[in-house]
């Protein structure tokens, strides 16, 4: 029964290759990727880019040690970078915007969104501990003249002020600027405007390579059926769907 | 060459000993790279296939100057270049300048297969495109043309192009874009130019004087719009930092690991710890356990070059690897042995140490061909600046370590299949990412840019 199927099954094949996908089994492909040859050092190179750009400064200097792989950046800018980053994580916006003018005035200067921000964060840390006088004050002095000036920074301001309008501020429907992914978006503006004022990618490689792949692999679907890594932190091979 | 690409000697050894690195023999693994292959890239005009009587093409191959008595449409003088197009990039082009565009100026640019009638314009035919002079029009596969952009007579300069990655042609006047027309044509183009008039003369330029479009801008531009789609995919949160902790646990760096997972406590409280995470660590947990005590070694090994201890406490802990005298781990910590006493400048005790341990390897295939390399370090008298001076390199001990670590992580008795264990996830990743993006292109007529990890690691460092 099967060899009858068999045959014409392939006559098909052939006659329609342009619309039908090609099926590539597990044991051609993963022969194939046998073929591929990936360098330990440019396997290194993108752990050491990791580390650096995310600010591990410790492991960094580890693996520099350990793997003598070298670093693209010189690992003390990593700590006065990673002190930044942390004070706005912890809430202390004040403390980074000094930390940043010390680092290169130039910054916050030339990076009005990043300022914006900043001082929108010192004001949700401001209304979170409850200091309604001082959050008005600040909010008035130092933000509102920013939101005449920008579209965009008053509507942000203005989603902030509201926050002072509920007694309750953390179930209200601004309570999601209390999150700590707030203070993470904001540390991680900072972390990429002054790794570019470093002259340094603000992204690491590694997520884009694993998007990279996400892409070329739907990418191949149009053409073939093949085994897909669906994982990717496992990265395990799955068979084709056929 | 070839019994050098074959993996291993010794049966018992299960790994490819090109798969751990490419440290040995660095010009081997040059070769085996995917880029390098170039292709070849038109130069000049092909003077051997020829419409005949209507053209006359200049002594430098690089002008075409029209010298027959035009009467109807099949005595047009056609040229192409000396080689079809290039496809494995994101984008091909040339220029023409326009002479002397004669009374009519029918001048044309375009692209043509290798069959097209040379009598004939480009984009008259089927399987041909041109951009004409005379009526600024395009002809795409038959005698009508459509409006496409301005006419272009004497002291123009226009151009064609192919553009890979969203399958077009595109051509320019005078360095400007003047429009792009989606490209049907399967199978190799050349770049064709032609004349079609008394007195016309055009002249090419491949690309060995500047062109006058700014064509590195073009692709970078087309590069970016590439990337800017991939940007908008999302990762599973912290992806990243499982697969770069997992690399870390693989390769045995365990400081590195150490502080890594201190530094994600105090900076990322919002990464779960290992334990909480449940993320599989499969073949590392088993690996992690090892690792303790190949930390030593591999300190030993890299920090110290102390092989001898190394080679004690493999026998004493797995003496299941360490059977066979001839396997390609012995081999290594045996030539790094060598290695050492070349670095501290002992030949004689290099000598005896061949003479000992070393020879046996060379009845071994393909381990001989590496063999002489290592011992190719005692003919220079300044060996760290010979040929083989990799070898002195820190990271060739770094590469044995790696050796001595993937065979361990082979005795773990809860992996089925060692292969799994031996790369690690990035390693998988990349591998996979590189074979997608190569099979694409095999399959789309091998055009396009196929991705590139060594290209990607190089550029890492600052912009």
């Amino acid at each position: 029964m099967s060899r009858l199927w068999f045959v014409p099954g392939q006559l098909n094949a052939t006659e329609s290759m342009s619309t039908s996908k090609k099926v590539i089994t597990r044991e051609e492909w993963e022969k194939k990727l046998k073929d591929v040859k990936i360098r330990k050092e440019d396997m290194n190179k993108l752990v050491m880019n990791f580390l650096v750009t995310e600010g591990y400064v410790e492991a960094a200097e580890k693996f520099r040690m350990e793997s003598g792989t070298q670093p693209e950046i010189d690992l003390a800018t990593i700590t006065d970078r990673m002190a930044v980053k942390k004070a706005v994580q912890s809430g202390n916006v004040q403390d980074a915007i000094e930390k940043v003018n010390d680092l290169n005035p130039e910054i916050l200067d030339t990076n009005p969104h990043l300022y914006f921000h900043l001082q929108q964060q010192r004001l949700i840390e401001l209304i979170r501990y409850g200091k309604v006088e001082a959050a008005l004050e600040f909010a008035q002095e130092e933000l509102a003249p920013r939101g005449e000036e920008n579209q965009s920074f008053l509507e942000e301001l203005e989603r902030t002020v509201a926050l002072l309008a509920f007694e309750d501020i953390k179930n209200c429907p601004y309570g999601e600027l209390l999150d700590l992914s707030q203070r993470l978006k904001t540390a991680s503006e900072v972390n990429a405007a002054i790794l570019t004022s470093q002259s340094h990618e603000k992204d690491p490689k590694l997520p884009s390579l694993l998007k990279m792949l996400i892409w070329a692999q739907n990418q191949l679907d149009e053409k073939a059926a093949y085994p897909r890594i669906n994982d990717l932190s496992t990265a395990t091979l799955e068979d084709p769907a056929v | 060459m070839e019994n050098k690409q074959a993996p291993v000697a010794a049966r018992e050894d299960p790994f490819d000993l090109f798969k751990l690195s490419s440290r040995w023999a660095s010009g081997e693994a040059e070769s085996s790279s995917l880029e390098i292959e170039a292709e070849e890239i038109p130069s000049h005009l092909n003077t051997l296939n020829s419409s005949g009587m209507f053209h006359m093409v200049s002594t430098d191959k690089m002008s075409v100057q029209y010298v027959g008595n035009p009467q109807h449409g099949y005595d047009v003088g056609a040229v192409q270049a000396n080689c079809p197009a290039p496809t494995r990039r994101i984008a091909y082009y040339f220029e023409m300048t326009v002479k002397n565009a004669g009374q009519k100026g029918q001048v044309a640019i375009g692209f043509t297969t290798k069959e097209f009638n040379l009598r004939r314009q480009p984009g008259w035919e089927a399987n041909s495109c041109g951009y004409h002079g005379d009526d600024g029009y395009l002809y795409h596969g038959q005698g009508k043309g459509e409006p496409f952009g301005p006419t272009y007579t004497s002291d123009d300069t226009v151009g064609a192009g192919i553009n890979y990655s969203t399958q077009e042609f595109f051509f320019t006047k005078n360095g400007e874009l003047v429009g792009t027309v989606s490209k049907d044509i399967k199978g190799l183009l050349y770049p064709t130019i032609a004349v079609h008039g008394p007195n016309e003369e055009v002249t090419v330029n491949f690309g060995k004087q500047p062109f006058r479009f700014d064509i590195e801008m073009f692709m970078f531009k087309e590069r970016q719009k590439q990337e800017e789609l991939i940007g908008k995919l999302t990762l599973p949160p912290n992806v990243s930092h499982w697969i770069v902790r997992s690399y870390l646990l693989h390769y045995g760096y365990q400081d590195t690991v150490n502080s890594f997972d201190v530094e994600s406590g105090i900076m990322s409280p919002h990464i779960p710890t290992p334990q909480e995470n449940g993320f599989k660590e499969h073949g590392d947990a088993y690996a992690l356990n090892n690792r303790k005590i190949l930390r030593q070694l591999n300190l030993q090994l890299i920090r110290n070059g102390d092989i001898d201890s190394v080679f004690c406490k493999l026998r004493e802990w797995y003496p299941q690897i360490m059977q066979s005298d001839t396997s390609v781990l012995c081999f290594l910590l045996h030539s790094q042995r060598f290695i050492e006493y070349i670095r501290a400048g002992n030949l004689l005790e290099a000598v005896n140490y061949a003479r000992t341990e070393l020879n046996k390897f060379f009845s071994v295939n393909p381990l001989n061909n590496l063999l002489e390399d290592v011992v190719a370090l005692l003919a220079y008298e300044n060996p760290s600046k010979s040929c083989v001076a990799h070898l002195l390199e820190p990271q060739q001990r770094e590469f044995v370590a790696d050796a001595v670590n993937a065979m361990v992580l082979t005795t773990n008795p809860d992996m089925k299949n060692n292969k799994e264990c031996e790369i690690s996830s990035l390693e998988k990743l990349l591998k996979q990412l590189t074979r997608c993006s190569l099979e694409r292109r095999s399959l789309t007529g091998d055009q396009g840019e196929a991705f590139d990890v060594r290209k990607l690691a190089e550029n890492v460092s600052c912009r």
